[in-house]
């Protein structure tokens, strides 16, 4: 059963990875010009279209992960220990907190993505590329730990 | 008050409030309830395990919460007045600042 939600919750991540990664190039880089090839098409994305399903999406990853932690505590973060494997330890611990801050940051992000494009353009901007660090830092921690433990049968 | 303007204030103060309570409820253990993993039971506030884990991570977030939805809810109440010029920024810069404090917090993990 573990199995079956860690892999629901990497694959929820990946979606919300792709989300946030689009919504953050779309909202720094605009495009000025017509799209015309695929990394134009990335920055022509319209930003705002986004924000609903990444609230969605990041409640939706951090709960499957917060479900999941109890087996990390008891299998895996016992054994890195063992291994004296610090780095990884330190990373899956900025990541527990940090994932933590996103979702109090969650209400404001939601909040100024619902204003006229005009209105918070740098507020807006920054809590994007905030929460785009943090959904990084959790997917790139939470697959190499993955990597280090693997899956037990 | 709007509800525009109830809702701006309630959610820079609650993401400013959150990441400060957030920090301050790890350093003092200031968890709402704690879980036990291995026997999968759940505690009211702090209660340390002999033989097993204990996972606060949830009670922190809970008392966080808790706290910065009674602040926020306080700071939108006010009136608009004292409140029409909160710097939208406080949103990112509180919890940005706060993510830092847990880089120093946890360096032990990088450079020994």
């Amino acid at each position: 059963m573990i199995v079956v939600l860690l892999i629901a919750h990497a694959l929820l991540a990946v979606a919300l990875l792709g989300a946030i990664t689009h919504q953050t190039i779309g909202v720094w880089t605009p495009a000025k010009q017509p799209a015309d090839s695929f990394v134009a098409r990335m920055r022509s994305v319209s930003p705002s279209t986004y924000a609903g399903a990444i609230v969605v999406l990041y409640i939706a990853t951090a709960t499957l992960g917060a479900i999941i932690y109890p087996s990390y505590r008891l299998n895996v973060r016992i054994v890195l220990e063992q291994m004296q494997l610090a780095k990884a330890n330190g990373s899956f611990e900025l990541k527990e907190h940090f994932v933590a801050l996103g979702l109090g940051m969650l209400p404001a992000y939601w909040y100024f993505w619902r204003q006229p494009p005009a209105d918070y353009a740098r507020t807006r901007a920054v809590l994007t590329a905030l929460l785009a660090f943090i959904v990084w830092w959790g997917f790139i921690v939470g697959h190499v730990l993955n990597n280090i433990r693997g899956f037990e049968a | 008050m709007t509800s525009r303007r109830f809702f701006a204030v309630f959610s820079i103060a609650f993401a400013a409030a959150y990441a400060v309570l957030y920090v301050i409820a790890i350093e003092y253990n200031l968890a709402l309830f704690t879980y036990h993993p291995a026997s999968g039971e759940f505690h009211w506030l702090v209660v340390p395990a002999a033989d097993q884990p204990a996972m606060y991570w949830y009670g922190w977030m809970a008392t966080s919460a808790l706290g910065a939805l009674a602040f926020a809810a306080l700071a939108a109440s006010l009136p608009a007045a004292w409140t029409a010029r909160i710097w939208p920024g406080w949103s990112w810069a509180v919890p940005l600042a706060v993510m830092v404090v847990f880089g120093y917090i946890l360096r032990g993990y990088f450079i020994r």
